[in-house]
């Protein structure tokens, strides 16, 4: 799991141009969204790409985007159970 | 003041103004299921300009054709010079000829400023015509533009063309946004779920007068606003919209309203910020229409289209029914029209917003 | 009067007629470098096309040159931009991500393939709320461009503008003239010695 984390943190810095931050900035259990990381609601779509393109998991809804993309190591978690690649 | 010389309309719904019109009062909307071979655009919603509707020959594209048949009929209800250099074109579009760039093109038509040209010279004019492209709202900003020129003594007429065409770029980046509607959209509804995308080229052509006569359409007064809130994101307090509203109020008195014909695109944040803005205007006692359901939103034709629209209606004293529309589903007490109504007032608000925080309202007055 | 002006080409960075020193690297671009080096406190740069950062940095070099001031301008200033590229650079860079085998349209890539939406992070990072307008000519046509910025202050909420010619081919191909223009001080013969 810490693998996947540090690589999922590592690809939220390239698709999301986080010029600025470093993995070890991005506290595994913080909220993506909100304050932290000032992500918007594009930053959310983007993500929905990430996990269908490196992951292979299919995200119709934004809604739910928003319960996976709670921190890094909810997502970690979802892409662990769900993922097809 | 300026007024309006003549007009068309080229949509699904009909390839004059009055066919487009009758359309619309009459229920009708080209809102269809269509697919794509594109591997980046899955089946969508959208409103299309079949070929066979079109009969403008030559070396021009689709967006170029569409342009063109409507400026030529335009120009035939009226007698204006169109190749005197008193005469300026304003196209209004937001993405032109972008499907050539699949075919990895860099330069000529692809580029805006170069179609324009292209246009414009189809009709012997020599000015520079200029280009306003500015999201969504590129058709009623264009209309102020010209309205500005021309009451400046800048030129004596400008002809505003307004037109997209859907292509596999725009689609698939709507859809990337998840903001498309899966069925006919739903302006202002409970249920709204996005927008369509809809295809149509509009031509209005502005001239001046001492006094308007009878019969005759003044634009008043126009302002453009910026949110200065997010580029993608409408404001949550309607800023700009508002500001852009209460501008254009300060020369028309709200009684004189027919109605407000707002952008209402049918996604969840756009008509939600409409209402707000529209209630912070003081307009909440004002009938508010949206034309998407019958067109989807024809881009760089919309606020030209839907300024048309609004004209007619006002003549046959109707204000026209919200297609898809049933129940309130924004948080603001706004009286949005849901089946064709009556009014006797001469006067209405066009409002419009889009992507880059950009908001601009309108008011046009019908001489009776 | 144009009080204040900015010129961006290739490496060359010229503010009110001086040129900036700025000191280029291999590994990092023009308008980065700017950034870093005079900006450097809005990470949301980093997100933008290439024709968003042109206008972004020309803008905050020019209001430097001015002064930031206390209040905020809110509706008295407008932000007018031309260009003949409209929002080609991210146009080619959105399209990329539409063909091929592997197919994952972007949708940060997709916003930006509108030219205005450089006005709109200007109005953001400055709190305008007056006029934004995006406009696309042939060239850079003094004449066209000083008839609509005439005609733009018809709204008589508009105090000043910031304007110019921002315009982007692609990363390494660009140009930008940017200035203010304030109520009834307009001067095409002015701005044609720029």
């Amino acid at each position: 799991m810490e693998e996947l984390i540090l690589k999922l943190k590592k690809e939220i810095i390239e698709v999301l141009n986080l010029e600025d931050i470093k993995p070890e900035d991005i506290d595994d259990n913080a909220p993506l969204f909100g304050e932290g990381l000032a992500l918007d609601s594009i930053d959310a779509l983007e993500l929905i790409v990430l996990m269908e393109k490196n992951y292979g998991i299919k995200i119709k809804d934004p809604n739910e985007g928003k319960e996976i993309f709670k921190s890094v190591t909810v997502m970690a978690e979802y892409i662990d159970k769900h993922r097809t690649k | 003041m300026v007024v309006k010389i003549s007009d068309n309309i080229l949509s699904p719904l009909g390839s004059t103004t009055a066919d487009n019109y009758l359309a619309v009062k009459s229920g009708r909307s080209a809102l269809m299921l269509h697919e794509s071979d594109n591997p980046a655009v899955a089946p969508y919603y959208a409103s299309l300009v079949p070929e066979d509707m079109l009969t403008v020959e030559g070396d021009y594209s689709k967006f170029e054709r569409m342009c063109i048949q409507s400026i030529e009929a335009a120009l035939q209800q009226s007698t204006i010079d169109i190749a005197s250099p008193r005469v300026l074109f304003i196209v209004s579009t937001t993405k032109g000829n972008v499907h050539l760039l699949a075919k990895g093109a860099g330069e000529g038509r692809i580029l805006l400023g170069e179609t324009a040209k292209a246009i414009a010279t189809h009709f012997g004019n020599e000015v520079e015509p200029v280009v306003v492209s500015n999201a969504c709202i590129s058709g009623l900003c264009a209309q102020i533009e010209a309205m500005r020129l021309i009451e400046c003594g800048q030129y004596d007429n400008v002809v505003v063309v307004g037109a997209d065409v859907q292509s596999p770029f725009i689609i698939s980046g709507f859809q990337s946004l998840k903001a498309l509607s899966d069925g006919a959209c739903r302006p202002f509804d409970a249920e709204r779920r996005g927008l369509n995308l809809g295809e149509a080229a509009a031509t209005i052509i502005y001239g001046r007068k001492e006094k308007a006569e009878v019969g005759e359409w003044v634009i008043r007064s126009g302002a453009v606003r910026n949110d200065a809130n997010h580029i993608s994101g409408p404001s949550r307090t309607g800023e700009g919209s508002y500001l852009a509203l209460r501008k254009v109020l300060e020369d028309v008195d709200v009684n004189d309203i027919a109605f407000v014909n707002a952008h209402g695109t049918a996604t969840l944040y756009n008509d939600e910020m409409e209402s707000i803005a529209i209630e912070r205007a003081g307009l909440v006692d004002v009938p508010v229409g949206s034309l998407k359901g019958y067109y989807g939103h024809t881009m760089g034709a919309a606020g030209i289209l839907e300024t048309l629209i609004s004209m007619r209606a006002v003549e046959d004293r109707t204000v026209l029914g919200t297609r898809g529309f049933n129940t309130l589903g924004v948080s603001h007490p706004i009286r949005v029209q849901k089946e064709n109504g009556i009014t006797d007032k001469s006067t209405f608000i066009k409002l419009i917003s889009g992507f880059g925080g950009c908001n601009a309202a309108a008011a046009f007055n019908y001489v009776n | 009067m144009i009080n204040h002006w900015v010129k961006i080409e290739k490496d060359k960075v010229v503010v009110d007629g001086k040129q900036i020193e700025i000191e280029l690297s291999e590994s990092e671009s023009l308008l980065n470098t700017i950034y870093k080096n005079k900006i450097g406190d809005y990470p949301k740069f980093y997100k933008m096309d290439p024709l968003c950062k042109l206008g972004f940095v020309a803008s905050e070099l020019l209001l430097d040159a001015e002064g930031r001031r206390e209040e905020e301008w809110g509706e008295k200033r407008g932000v007018v931009l031309f260009n003949a590229s409209s929002s080609l650079a991210d146009d080619r860079n959105y399209q990329k991500t539409i063909e091929g085998d592997d197919v994952f349209p972007s949708p940060s890539l997709f916003v930006y393939t509108l030219p205005n939406v450089v006005t709109g992070e200007i109005c953001i990072r400055n709190h305008y709320y007056g006029e934004s307008n995006f406009m696309v000519l042939r060239g850079l046509d003094v004449e066209k461009m000083s008839q609509i910025l005439n005609a733009t202050f018809a709204d008589t909420c508009t105090e000043s503008l910031v304007t110019g010619w921002v315009d982007c081919q692609s990363e390494k191909e660009y140009s930008a003239l940017m200035f203010i223009v304030e109520r009834g001080s307009f001067d095409e013969a002015e701005l044609s010695k720029l």
